[in-house]
């Protein structure tokens, strides 16, 4: 741990609010520069750490510390290592990618949808860097406010309030047993006064009998965002009627498994192991669950919702191997998400915004006028089926070897999703892009060019460079995967 | 010197693919002015590749033998596993890496001619760029991994090529079909990848191939049994050997070409890379043997029913590379691999001389043999393709849709009920007085119409009939349109109100 660092997370959540603010003072034309300046700027930021960053160590580096609340105890302290380092550049890369295809077709209260939707960029960047459990929680319960007036105000379903509304609901009620497990850890930690800080926290773990219960109850908490079954029924919801930028984030960033993997299994380490069997099984469900819903979808989105949910459950399916291949190819996988489901939900998105719909039945011939936009989404396709490659092969062949080595029926169950994946990717690929146009809207509409392309081009460039030269995610992320596999406390 | 050059054999193709994928994505080689340059390049690399490998041929000879594993780098490394970057030039992988870049340069210099204002032309040479690299990598590959690789990437740029008249139904259908069944393949042979992992620490061939005689009997079976199955699905061997008939709805005789006398072959190749192992698992061999038998049959009597040349072709194809899994089966590899040579390149030559022959010969197609004609149900199930496509519909794919479809109910009728906050009512607004309300019943009703009949169809079904309704709505219309039945109607019209 240095001492004293540039401080680039402060800055990079100092700076969207300040952002935030300008836009309000400011005319409404310039909002969307302001707000596409934060975005970039904490981008520069999120680059500069990676450039800064010593993958050598697996510690926490760059960490800012200070009192917040002292009679609780608790630390404003942030901090990245190997595993959270690579989120941060393409997390904001992500929204940079939100603000551009919101561009033009953001027309009522721009002002106040960008304002929102920096306030949930900073939320996301706090849930990545903080290292305090209470800090990481109001990170977490944060996000859920922008994220609610972004799906009431701008969705494009009809029944967007009510999706708003599911989504906040269940939401909160996953914030229960997270509040109830950190507070938890914090009364039983061996100092006897309140524990709040992850690096203590981390450095002595709890007795073996309360890890049982607060390793459930962070599951619990957690399953609720990443969609594990039975508690997914938000995020087809929220997909088919939240507006396109916040489906992109949320089938793009996957909070859920990060916090099992930065609270859940190593604050509770021993536990974890032993529920190995319930992680597995929960993985194995959503993977087979998310890809048969994939097939029978008839709406674009909603099958891409139910995609990402089975490839969450192979990532599950993977940390429950614990093995250095797991964990490896869940981070790597996790990392994919971004660039790969976010990809595919900013192209649905301009294919939204040109044709007006994403229902399948309408579609149809696309790639005849759309060539371009045609062969990136088939790229990403591709990335998401893993094939070799893209970025996705990667990850999916590390994760199917990690589980087949551990839970071989499972990996028998991966590697059937495998097929299914290539099925409903493909089937629907099919109906959407391949035929005759199907409408005059298609007919009429114009490929994507200038900004649009530029942005899927970088995401393009990004699916290919770590599909063929991995070894830029995975050794940044190889020391710190390591230490977190084989505890701090063992040699 | 030219080993040195080795690793560029795949790669400038592969290079060739992406550079002109970015010069369409940036304008920079589109329409006929754009052929030019991108067949040009695509030549190019394809024609280095075969230089080099023309070169390494030559030093060999020199030398007196093959230059053996090369080894270039390491590619990936997680905790124990390391992916190397490797390459096996034998005798074995030398003499089919020649063959393939010289069939691909081949292919490619005659497209030029043949695709010529053809759209999509440029998106033409970038597949088969794309193919030519994967197929040099499936030969060339030092381990299984990399030959993975281009397994992989060779089904994608079939799909491709199968899916290019994208704007047919049938085209698009059957590649789709095509690449599930070779995903199947690849399940298969992710899965024997893993083995080799846990097993042999590596994937290295050399590795491999020593470490099998250690294996106890029913590990060697089980290694020997996932890559069979993977090269049975890419060889379109039986029981996986529809696709390939339904593979011919590419652009050229050209695209033929590459699954006809390349990609089929890369079965029969991955098992002669494997010989050591089949030799471990004798009770293999009948298997091999009565699958090629079958797949022999198959292709043999398909043959003799069809009525266009491709066809009849690609089932011959499917005979022929039958007839090589039955001499692997027997233990004969050199017959094997010797075949397979001697197959491709009289295949090649049959598929690009394929459309002339159509278009200059002026005979009629021979007739069905009369001894077929006389053997009605053999007949009927060689014009049926022996149902293969039927049975693993009823087998595989309705049981999976249907599955799908239940998954779906139970997460709409029981998931969401339980956990989810339901929806009371739909937003689609609320109707005041009696019409108001009339109408908001109304339009739930259509709105579950709608997405419980229209949607989930996919169009086939109720929409197809209301466009029908539609178009003899048209027709009547078109027929009033005219003067006389106008005039008719008012005549009508004025009789029944008098």
């Amino acid at each position: 741990m240095t001492e004293h660092t540039f401080p680039y997370i402060s800055l990079m959540l100092l700076s969207l609010p300040l952002a935030a603010i300008l836009i309000w003072l400011l005319d409404v034309r310039l909002a969307r520069w302001v707000a596409l300046g934060a975005a970039l700027l904490d981008l520069a930021l999120a680059v500069a750490m990676v450039v800064a960053f010593d993958s050598s160590v697996g510690e926490f580096q760059f960490v800012e510390s200070a009192v917040w609340i002292p009679t609780l105890n608790i630390h404003y302290q942030m901090g990245v290592d190997g595993i959270s380092l690579l989120f941060l550049p393409l997390t904001t890369l992500l929204f940079l990618g939100v603000v551009v295809i919101s561009w033009n077709s953001v027309r009522t209260m721009p002002r106040l949808y960008f304002i929102l939707l920096l306030l949930l960029e900073t939320a996301t960047l706090g849930i990545f860097t903080a290292l305090d459990t209470m800090a990481f929680f109001l990170f977490w319960e944060l996000s859920l406010i922008p994220s609610f007036f972004l799906i009431s105000l701008w969705g494009v379903g009809p029944n967007r309030r009510f999706a708003a509304s599911k989504y906040i609901m269940q939401m909160l009620i996953g914030g229960v047993p997270l509040l109830f497990g950190f507070l938890l850890l914090a009364f039983n930690h061996a100092d006897g006064g309140l524990v709040f800080d992850y690096l203590r926290l981390l450095s002595e773990p709890l007795g073996q009998e309360p890890q049982g219960v607060v390793f459930l109850l962070l599951l619990l908490g957690f399953a609720v965002k990443t969609a594990l079954f039975p508690l997914h029924t938000w995020l087809p919801t929220v997909a088919m009627e939240g507006p396109l930028g916040l489906t992109a984030i949320l089938l793009g960033i996957k909070l859920g498994v990060y916090g099992l993997i930065r609270f859940a299994i190593p604050l509770a380490p021993e536990a974890a192991q032993q529920f190995h069997w319930l992680l597995a099984g929960l993985g194995v469900i959503a993977l087979l669950y998310g890809a048969l819903m994939a097939l029978v979808q008839t709406n674009l989105r909603r099958m891409l919702a139910f995609s990402s949910m089975s490839h969450v459950g192979l990532v599950v399916l993977g940390l429950a191997s614990f093995n250095i291949e797991g964990i490896q190819g869940a981070l790597f996988a996790l990392l994919n998400f971004t660039v790969i489901s976010g990809g595919l939900v900013l192209l649905t998105a301009m294919l939204h915004q040109r044709i007006g719909t994403n229902e399948v039945i309408t579609l149809g011939g696309v790639a005849t006028t759309m060539p371009l936009l045609a062969a990136l989404f088939f790229l990403f396709a591709l990335a998401s089926m893993g094939i070799p490659g893209t970025n996705g092969f990667i990850a999916e062949f590390l994760l199917i070897i990690a589980t087949l080595k551990s839970h071989t029926g499972a990996g028998l169950a991966a590697l059937f999703a495998l097929i299914l994946g290539a099925g409903y990717l493909l089937a629907h690929y099919r109906r959407v892009f391949y035929g005759v146009a199907r409408s005059q809207a298609i007919l009429a509409a114009q490929d994507i060019r200038g900004r649009e392309l530029l942005l899927i081009a970088v995401l393009a460039v990004i699916v290919l460079v770590t599909g063929l030269y991995p070894s830029v995610i995975l050794d940044t992320t190889r020391s710190a995967a390591e230490l977190w596999l084989n505890g701090r406390n063992m040699p | 010197m030219p080993l040195k050059l080795i690793p560029l054999i795949p790669l400038l193709p592969l290079l060739a693919a992406l550079w002109i994928a970015i010069g369409y994505a940036f304008g920079g080689n589109r329409g006929e002015v754009g052929e030019r340059q991108t067949s040009h390049l695509a030549l190019f690399a394809s024609g280095m590749s075969l230089l080099i490998i023309l070169a390494v041929d030559v030093m060999a000879l020199v030398d007196g033998t093959a230059p053996g594993q090369l080894l270039v780098g390491e590619w990936l490394a997680v905790g124990s596993f390391v992916l190397n970057i490797s390459f096996t030039l034998d005798t074995l992988g030398l003499a089919m890496t020649t063959l393939v870049a010289l069939i691909a340069f081949l292919t490619l210099r005659f497209s030029v001619n043949y695709m010529h204002r053809e759209a999509g032309f440029q998106r033409f040479f970038m597949v088969m760029s794309l193919f030519s690299g994967a197929m040099l990598l499936i030969v060339s590959a030092g381990n299984a991994a990399l030959m993975f690789i281009g397994w992989e990437l060779a089904g994608v740029s079939s799909y491709l090529l199968i899916a290019y008249l994208f704007d047919r139904p049938t085209a698009t259908a059957s590649a789709t079909r095509a690449f599930i069944t070779n995903r199947v393949g690849d399940a298969a042979f992710i899965l024997a990848l893993f083995l080799t992992i846990t097993w042999f620490g590596g994937v290295e061939w050399p590795d491999l191939l020593q470490g099998v005689t250690r294996l106890d009997g029913l590990g060697a079976g089980l290694l020997a049994g996932a890559f069979l199955i993977a090269a049975l699905a890419k060889s379109a061997q039986f029981p996986f050997a529809p696709w390939i008939g339904r593979a011919l709805e590419g652009p050229t005789p050209s695209s033929a070409i590459f699954y006809g006398s390349l990609m089929v072959h890369a079965g029969v190749y991955l098992l002669l890379r494997l010989a050591p192992l089949l030799e471990q698992v004798p009770a293999l061999s009948p298997l091999i043997i009565i699958i090629g038998l079958l797949s022999t049959l198959y292709g043999w009597l398909g043959a003799q029913v069809q009525s266009d040349v491709k066809s009849s072709l690609i089932f011959a194809t499917t005979a022929q590379v039958g007839l090589m899994f039955i001499t692997i089966g027997l233990g004969w590899y050199e017959v094997a691999a010797l075949h397979l040579m001697a197959h491709a390149s009289w295949r090649a030559l049959q598929f690009l001389s394929a459309p002339s022959i159509l278009v200059q010969s002026e005979k009629p197609p021979r007739a069905v043999a009369a001894w077929l004609r006389r053997q009605r149900w053999l007949y009927h199930a060689s014009l049926q393709r022996f149902w293969l496509d039927d049975v693993s519909d009823a087998l595989l794919l309705r049981p999976t849709e249907s599955l799908a479809r239940e998954v779906e109910h139970f997460d709409s009728a029981v998931v969401n009920r339980v956990v989810g906050h339901v929806q009371s009512h739909s937003e689609i607004g609320t109707g005041r007085g009696v019409a108001g309300r009339a109408m908001e019943w109304l339009a739930i009703r259509l709105e579950w119409l709608e997405e419980n009949l229209i949607l989930r169809s996919g169009g086939e079904g109720l929409i197809g009939l209301i466009s029908r309704i539609g178009s003899q709505a048209q027709a009547i219309e078109k027929l009033l349109e005219r003067p006389r039945y106008l005039w008719l109607m008012i005549m009508a019209t004025l009789v029944v109100i008098i």
